[in-house]
């Protein structure tokens, strides 16, 4: 049918205002304002994820975030989050394959305190034994309550890598198995804290209720004084496709029936390829009228639910360096098995890469790309989301404003031409989820 | 008991002193009412080219004849209409640059709906219909059966949810808001024909509720839904859920969930409703207690003892009341000491007035964090519709910064003496027999073995 909201084009809206530049030390920042609601969002990227913690350290680019919680030698611990919650702010952190964030989001009139916090924990973090044993324990717990005690815990997120991939920087645990979390050492901490988390690793974002000029001003004061550090190492993370298919089978005590995952590398950032994917996960998968729910849950009813797309379920195209999966998860109906889903899921694949999409799947991926890029710029975190993710990880935080035009120069045949280039059986990797009492047991 | 130090600032110089926290403001609502009842509320928020749409209606979880007809008639509203299917109804509205859900509390349910403001004509017509014409196709309503019995098979494989739904169906007994979820059987057993009489029942348009923010024009959103809604039609009699009687279960309800590597600890009581005089005391103590990054179980059973990864108390608001619930999962091994910790917070909570400092925190992050959330043209939707939904508008949220200055820490401990006292509170937890026994030793306990239901 024809739209009726006007071509995504034709919806015209100026972006808020967006600066970038780099301090000194090497730290690069981002300066989006919009000053419509009075509240900021800070936000600081270092570019330490899952992929470069130590051999014999699984998980410890997670337990490291927990303790940029922990208190520093001018705010020790529980300060850090009173000074925020005070406020009137609220924080959080998040770790992923390649990047760590973490961010506050504030009244406005809080902006140089967040900054002076985000500098002071850059610069003079409090690591000691006492927090670091505390800290394992929290985090076992965090495994416990998310993955060993959780029906399909860690589906698939944290499973299908461990099977895709052959060497540790992708394939391993990043969670993090339990004798690894207890055998961390403060020095550990130290050495990761000095390699990684320095100015020349990070990228400092603020969105939302800020003079441009007066917030230069406290950067350069608060975040400035941090002393510059060596710059780390690039982490070695590509490795070859597969050649053919793998299927692997594993067991969970907790879950009552099997579900299904499939993983394919997908095209890395700048790569002809890699937007023609994203829009071909939103044709696939996003919503009823998708491609896969009208063929494998309504058509076929051989589905319950199917959901996918780069990076997915944990990212997107953009949130990552390196290898990267564009992944199917889905839930076969009672009765049918895994084995027919995943040949059903053949069939549709295979035929999309053939016959491409239509033109009308094509505008409607893109309708709903520019409505997420609108809804994103409406939330202080949202845009700091994104904008953090194009800088730290490509260099290039204009590209969240760029998007919605960039997606507009790609075609159903780019689709098409990227569907049959990536998502190739014959480099996939098959994680069948089933109820059972085995323990995994990795190729 | 946390040796943590409380917060004081005068510990830390050199850190820059934050203002106040600002005031929110809504700015301009508009409201009026349908000729056939639907009420409405319009305000006008720019900031993005784009706008959120909320329907509220009573057809909650807890209305209707069985839990299964009321989580069906939810699911089923995505299904499409007479003229349209599921699939053809999702590409309009992603035509529209929008999307479309259905959520559902124990009193209502909620249609959220969002496009691109150019659209708005075009969702407002398309919704209408929606409202008015579910087809519940049957042979995708057997879909939806199938989702939802897989949820429930997922949902009853956690520690989290057997908690939950005992410890409702223990404080509210045979009141709906103690319904447990459907069986098997009741939801298979639920006809197309049920699910389009609880419709004509619950989607009527004197209990309907409809909430627009976004970069819209409030007079011509107005006619628009005029238009569009204006010949709806629906009983004059809207359905409406009972006042709560609350109970209470003296001893601690223990389900063995076999091999369980952590125990789910639950505590929860049936307080006020918003609007009842003691219900920010209320939640302030629940906030002191386990809301955010600060509060005392956080820092006590957290940051100090590492017993636990997110423990946390909240004040869950219905209609009828408002339901406090304290909630952590904890290793076997220190499953008792855990507990006995909580005890010893609700304790304290009760009989020592908050410091001054605790207050100042709690009260500003309880502020500041509405401030944040309604900055989004999707959660002043979300919260106008919520707080509507229970009787309330938006001058409830415009004042509540200011109710909360004026709450003084007498009126919290007096508040959590009411409600939070251990001796108030019914318990439960779902772990392995083997952490029951050091329960045992600190409180009367119960050992509550699964009844296998009939499927």
């Amino acid at each position: 049918m024809a739209p009726k909201a006007g071509g995504a084009s034709s919806v015209s809206f100026s972006p808020p205002e967006l600066v970038s530049y780099f301090l000194d030390n090497g730290l690069e920042v981002v300066l989006s304002s919009e000053r419509s609601s009075p509240t900021v969002g800070v936000g600081v990227f270092y570019r330490a994820g899952f992929r470069l913690e130590p051999e014999g350290r699984t998980g410890f680019a997670h337990l490291f975030e927990h303790l940029m919680f922990q208190g520093t030698r001018h705010v020790p611990k529980p300060h850090f989050g009173n000074l925020i919650n005070s406020a009137g702010g609220m924080l959080n952190g998040f770790t992923r394959h390649d990047y760590t964030a973490y961010f506050e989001v504030l009244p406005a009139s809080a902006l140089e305190m967040a900054c002076f916090l985000e500098g002071d924990r850059m610069s003079s973090l409090d690591l000691n034994e006492e927090t670091l044993r505390n800290q394992v324990d929290v985090v076992e717990e965090e495994v416990r309550g998310n993955v060993l005690n959780q029906p399909y815990g860690g589906f698939s997120w944290l499973w299908l890598s461990q099977y895709a991939y052959a060497t540790y920087p992708n394939c391993h645990n990043f969670y993090g198995e339990f004798a690894d979390l207890e055998a961390a050492t403060v020095e550990d901490a130290r050495d990761f804290y000095r390699t990684w988390y320095g100015p020349g690793n990070a990228t400092l974002v603020l969105t939302g209720d800020f003079d441009v000029d007066e917030a230069r001003k406290l950067v350069d004061l608060h975040l400035g004084q941090v002393a510059a550090r060596e710059q780390p190492p690039t982490p070695v993370l590509d490795e070859p496709f597969p050649t053919a298919r793998r299927e692997f089978h594993h067991q969970d005590p907790l879950a009552p029936t099997a579900q299904m995952a499939v993983g394919y590398p997908t095209a890395p950032f700048g790569h002809e390829d890699h937007l023609a994917l994203s829009l071909a996960a939103r044709i696939l998968t996003d919503g009823r009228s998708s491609r896969l729910q009208r063929a494998l849950v309504q058509g076929r009813e051989l589905l319950l639910h199917v959901g996918g797309g780069p990076h997915y379920p944990i990212g997107d195209s953009f949130e990552f360096l390196g290898p990267a999966l564009f992944t199917f998860e889905a839930t076969p109906r009672p009765g049918v098995t895994t084995a027919t889903a995943l040949d059903a899921l053949d069939q549709e694949l295979a035929r999309f890469a053939e016959e491409g999409p239509t033109h009308e799947e094509v505008e409607r991926a893109k309708r709903r790309e520019l409505s997420a890029y609108h809804a994103n710029n409406d939330s202080r975190l949202g845009r700091l989301r994104e904008l953090g993710v194009m800088a730290a990880i490509h260099r290039r935080p204009q590209l969240v404003d760029e998007l919605p035009g960039s997606y507009e120069l790609v075609g159903a045949e780019d689709i098409a031409r990227a569907a049959r280039s990536w998502l190739k059986q014959s480099r996939s990797t098959v994680l069948h989820w089933e109820p059972g009492d085995q323990p995994p047991a990795r190729a | 008991m946390s040796k943590l130090p409380a917060a004081d600032q005068t510990l830390l110089e050199g850190v820059p002193q934050p203002g106040p926290v600002p005031p929110l403001r809504i700015g301009r609502v508009s409201q009026t009412t349908l000729s056939n009842g639907v009420a409405v509320m319009v305000v006008p928020r720019p900031s993005v080219p784009r706008l959120e749409f909320r329907l509220s209606l009573p057809a909650g979880a807890a209305l209707g004849p069985s839990a299964a007809a009321s989580e069906l008639l939810a699911m089923g509203i995505p299904l499409g209409t007479d003229s349209m299917d599921q699939a053809e109804l999702s590409e309009r509205i992603q035509d529209l640059g929008g999307s479309l859900q259905v959520h559902q509390d124990e009193d209502r349910l909620f249609l959220h709906a969002a496009a691109l403001s150019a659209a708005e004509e075009d969702l407002y017509r398309l919704l209408a219909e929606v409202v008015q014409e579910p087809a519940f196709p049957a042979p995708d309503l057997t879909t939806e059966k199938a989702k939802l019995l897989d949820g429930l098979r997922m949902a009853r494989a956690t520690a989290q949810f057997p908690a939950a739904e005992t410890l409702q169906g223990l404080i509210y007994g045979s009141h709906p808001y103690g319904r447990r979820a459907p069986s098997d059987s009741a939801v298979r057993g639920t006809s197309r024909q049920a699910l389009l009489d609880l419709h004509r029942l619950t989607f009527t348009p004197r209990g309907a509720q409809i909430t627009v923010v976004g970069a819209v024009e409030p007079r011509r959103t107005m006619a628009l839904l005029r238009r569009a809604f204006s010949a709806w039609s629906g009983p004059r009699r809207v359905p409406a859920v009972p006042a709560v009687r609350p109970l209470r279960a003296e001893e601690v309800n223990f389900i063995p969930r076999p091999d369980s590597v952590q125990t789910v600890v639950m505590m929860g009581v049936s307080g006020p409703s918003q609007g009842h005089p003691d219900h920010l005391p209320l939640a302030i103590a629940t906030a002191v207690l386990g809301g955010g990054f600060t509060s005392r179980m956080m820092n006590n059973l957290r940051e100090d003892k590492g017993y636990t990864y997110s423990p946390h108390a909240r004040l869950e608001n219905h209609l009828r009341d408002g339901f406090a619930v304290a909630s952590m999962e904890v290793r076997n091994e220190v499953t008792g000491a855990a507990f006995a910790e909580l005890l010893h917070e609700l304790a304290r909570l009760c009989t020592t007035d908050v410091t001054a400092a605790e207050m100042e925190t709690t009260k500003s992050y309880m502020a500041g964090s509405r401030v944040i959330m309604l900055q989004t043209q999707a959660g002043l939707a979300s919260a106008l519709a919520q707080v509507r939904a229970r009787g309330l508008d938006h001058r409830y949220l415009e004042q509540y910064s200011s109710q909360l200055q004026r709450t003084t820490a007498s009126e919290v401990r007096e508040a959590a003496a009411r409600y939070l006292a251990p001796t108030a509170m019914t318990t439960v937890m779902v772990g392995d027999e083997a952490a029951s026994l050091e329960i045992s030793a600190l409180a009367p306990m119960r050992i509550r073995r699964a009844t296998r239901r009939r499927h």
